[in-house]
């Protein structure tokens, strides 16, 4: 293909890599949205658009499917990414672990970020711990543009030693913005064919051995080659510092502001697994090793001499949290004998989020408050979580857990005889799609008797509004109703969540099919388009939403049903925003005095 | 041109927006600049922060203490910031009242028909603060392209607006016409 030189451009940190995927000359791309990863994929799909590339760029069902996918593309000599949020590779672990072994043919490259914090996930984990376990190397880029030249460093190194290789940035390689030279617009090479090789693509257990023993090798002669790089030895250095990733950034940055350039040395880390052994001759040299990397000790577990080096495992630098250059300035200035000035308290918690004004799983959670007071309410990931606001959500564990849990609740509510209260999970359209089908055939299975709304918005919103698998797509579209059936469900009844009463008088009856009947599972899929990324609501032309004088200031509004546009006013008195209310009405079957009217 | 920025406000107010002319501007202005912005969660309604950093950085965030300027859409989100700031900092924030630092973004961009256009008429007026280190066109630039055609020409006149009402004072001074 034709190369074209279009120079620099500002891009955030996602883009940057989407561009790397492209350049590298990937034909095949699988993600599922997750923050901090999910601009990636939507680059990547909007290049393709702009540009006619030919590169089949899917939003898979969820990660795991995302990674076999991309493989299977791999295995044929052609070049292949995936990409995901950390907690998404726990989902993608089974397929990373066995294609270590088998390796790939074209580059294969899995982006894998973390969220040190962490911002918008349930875990701080550090990927290059699954990157170690899975015997892969992983590179950690500290800024966008080199986390652009990484994603092509990455598929080069996959085809070299046909082994699968991850790129971890973290959320502030993600969601940073910086000038990014691109070069060329390569969209990939070659023919894809299927050489049969059942020894290795479909190695049984005794063959497997013998696949370990050649990912091992490969290991090996990777570390052979990978130590870490110096960037300033300055003659008597007091202290090494040891860094990869935004650390690194952070370390540069602070030597220089601080004018320590004579004082530390510093030694930056591209790869962080596996490293060769060069790093333990490099400790002997100097009298103190600072080693900085996040969010856990990757670089410090793979150093066999321990007695001079300092980093998260020994507590020098915290356990827990996103390093910041306030951190990593106090760190250092403590073996310098400098003392930097106290990181000051973190202020007071910000402003929470809160779901949307006119959110329709506002309406659905308020439903559910009146239906069941006396609920346990197990949920699940994306906006959707913020019904915590409204005392709604109990429990949030993981993708499609809701489900699951619900029917682990009715279990053990069950084997111990007494009365079981109203159980009612509620999960996304998206994470049903995603995880939660599963979930749904084994609880029909078991026989678990619970009350499951699908918060239907039609849409993946928490990640910037992504596509779900009812949208038209190449192929057909799923349908809820149909799935829901499938998997054995006998009660499904659809409504619109803004239908309050409506969807109250359906709770009550999902209940009796539920507790007095014990018929099985009750699915009621609330459906709203999300008012962000959805279509325009046409409720927005009716009259305003006013609060009358028969206000008593109770504040249920404002409190319980904490709705954004609902504001508190002079003397206590709720006042709804123009500018911000969606004019939705819901909150006209909230207030008790009835003195919320459309005017 | 060295430079620290922090720029606060809650979700859905366009701080990502803000950022992304602010960066792009000094890039088209020749510098050398990286800045981070909040997504996820956060976006529906919560805190927001991001840092832009002009000069020779590697890293995006900024140490407390060392931040030149700090820019606000309210009050409760700028006194949460103030650890950023360098002593002789200086503070701009969206207020209804008109000072050194507080400009009526909102109210000015009332003024141009265009209610929602008050975090960029108040980016304009941070803009002119750091006049004449800094020239309006590459952001006037900036922000032409990365507005949605809808709000183009809307965005445009809001930036200028806001320029125009940071050259007015200074210190209480007149400044420019």
């Amino acid at each position: 293909m034709k190369s074209r030189a279009l120079g620099g451009k500002v891009l955030l940190g996602n883009e940057a890599m989407a561009w790397g995927i492209i350049e590298g000359g990937a034909t095949v791309v699988a993600s599922y949205p997750g923050t901090p990863a999910s601009e990636i994929m939507e680059t990547v799909r909007k290049i393709k658009d702009e540009s006619g590339l030919k590169i089949h760029a899917e939003w898979s069902i969820n990660e795991k499917v995302a990674f076999e996918v991309a493989l299977a593309n791999s295995y044929l000599g052609m070049r292949s990414a995936v990409m995901m949020k950390q907690v998404g590779l726990n989902v993608a672990l089974d397929p990373l672990m066995s294609s270590a072994y088998t390796g790939v043919k074209g580059g294969f490259v899995l982006i894998a970020a973390d969220d040190p914090g962490p911002y918008s996930s349930q875990t701080e984990q550090d990927s290059r711990y699954l990157a170690t376990f899975a015997k892969i190397p992983v590179f950690d880029p500290s800024s966008p543009r080199e986390a652009k030249e990484m994603v092509k460093r990455a598929f080069d190194l996959s085809e070299q030693y046909e082994i699968p290789v991850m790129v971890r940035p973290t959320t502030w390689v993600c969601h940073a913005r910086q000038g990014v030279e691109l070069d060329r617009r390569n969209g990939g090479n070659g023919v894809p064919s299927f050489k049969k090789d059942p020894q290795r693509w479909a190695a049984t257990p005794r063959f497997r051995y013998l696949l370990h023993k050649e990912l091992n090798r490969k290991v090996r002669e990777i570390a052979s080659e990978n130590n870490p790089q110096p960037i300033a030895t300055p003659e008597g250095a007091e202290l090494a510092v040891i860094a990869s990733g935004v650390p690194y950034a952070y370390a540069h940055d602070v030597v220089k502001a601080m004018g320590w350039e004579e004082r530390i040395a510093l030694y930056k880390v591209d790869i962080p697994f596996p490293l060769g052994t060069e790093i333990d001759e490099l400790i002997q040299l100097y009298p103190q090793i600072l080693i900085l990397e996040e969010p856990h000790s990757v670089i410090e577990c793979q150093i066999q001499c321990r007695k001079k080096v300092r980093g998260r495992l020994d507590s020098t630098v915290p356990s827990e949290g996103e390093l910041t250059p306030d951190i990593v300035a106090r760190a250092i200035g403590a073996f310098l004998g400098q003392m930097v000035k106290d990181i000051p308290e973190p202020p007071a918690a910000g402003k929470k989020p809160s779901l949307c004004p006119g959110c329709p799983h506002r309406a659905a959670f308020w439903a559910i408050r009146k239906a069941f007071p006396n609920g346990i309410y197990t949920s699940d990931i994306g906006c959707y979580t913020l019904g915590l606001n409204l005392k709604a959500v109990d429990t949030c564990l993981c993708m499609g857990a809701s489900i699951s849990q619900a029917a682990g609740l009715y279990h053990s509510f069950k084997q111990a005889g007494g009365k079981i209260p109203p159980i009612v999970a509620t999960i996304g359209d998206s994470t049903f799609f995603h995880a939660g089908i599963p979930a749904l055939m084994n609880s029909v299975h078991q026989g678990a008797c619970f009350v499951l709304l699908i918060l239907d918005n039609g849409i993946v919103a928490m990640t910037g509004g992504q596509p779900t698998p009812a949208w038209p797509g190449p192929g057909k579209k799923m349908e809820i109703e149909k799935l829901a059936q499938g998997c054995g469900v006998e009660f499904i009844r659809v409504v619109d969540p803004y239908d309050v009463p409506l969807l109250i008088d359906l709770l009550k009856q999902a209940d009796r099919y539920v507790r007095k009947e014990e018929k099985g599972v009750a699915v009621i899929i609330t459906r709203h388009p999300c008012l962000i990324y959805g279509v325009r609501d046409e409720r927005r032309k009716e009259g305003e939403i006013v609060i009358t004088k028969e206000c008593d200031l109770c504040g249920l509004c404002t409190e319980r049903f904490e709705c954004p546009a609902l504001q508190e006013g002079p003397e206590g008195r709720p006042v709804i925003s123009q500018v911000l209310c969606a004019n939705c009405g819901v909150c006209l079957y909230v207030c008790p005095h009835g003195a919320i009217a459309r005017r | 041109m060295d430079l620290q920025m922090v720029i606060v406000g809650v979700g859905g107010e366009g701080i990502i927006f803000l950022t992304r002319v602010l960066t792009e501007g000094f890039y088209r202005s020749g510098h050398s600049v990286i800045s981070t912005e909040t997504h996820g969660m956060a976006m529906r309604g919560g805190s927001v922060i991001s840092q832009v950093k002009v000069g020779n950085y590697m890293s995006p965030m900024i140490r407390h203490g060392e931040a030149d300027m700090l820019l606000g859409t309210s009050e409760a989100e700028v006194q949460r910031s103030l650890p950023f700031l360098k002593e002789d900092a200086t503070v701009i924030m969206n207020a209804k009242v008109r000072g050194d630092h507080c400009v009526d973004a909102t109210g000015i961009a009332r003024g141009l028909g265009n209610p929602r256009g008050g975090n960029v008429v108040l980016l304009g007026f941070a803009l002119a603060r750091l006049a004449p280190a800094v020239a309006l066109d590459p952001f006037l630039e900036a922000i032409e392209d990365l507005s949605p055609e809808k709000f183009r020409l809307a965005n445009v006149e809001a930036l200028k607006a806001g320029w125009r009402e940071g050259l007015k004072t200074v210190n209480g001074e007149e400044i420019q016409g």
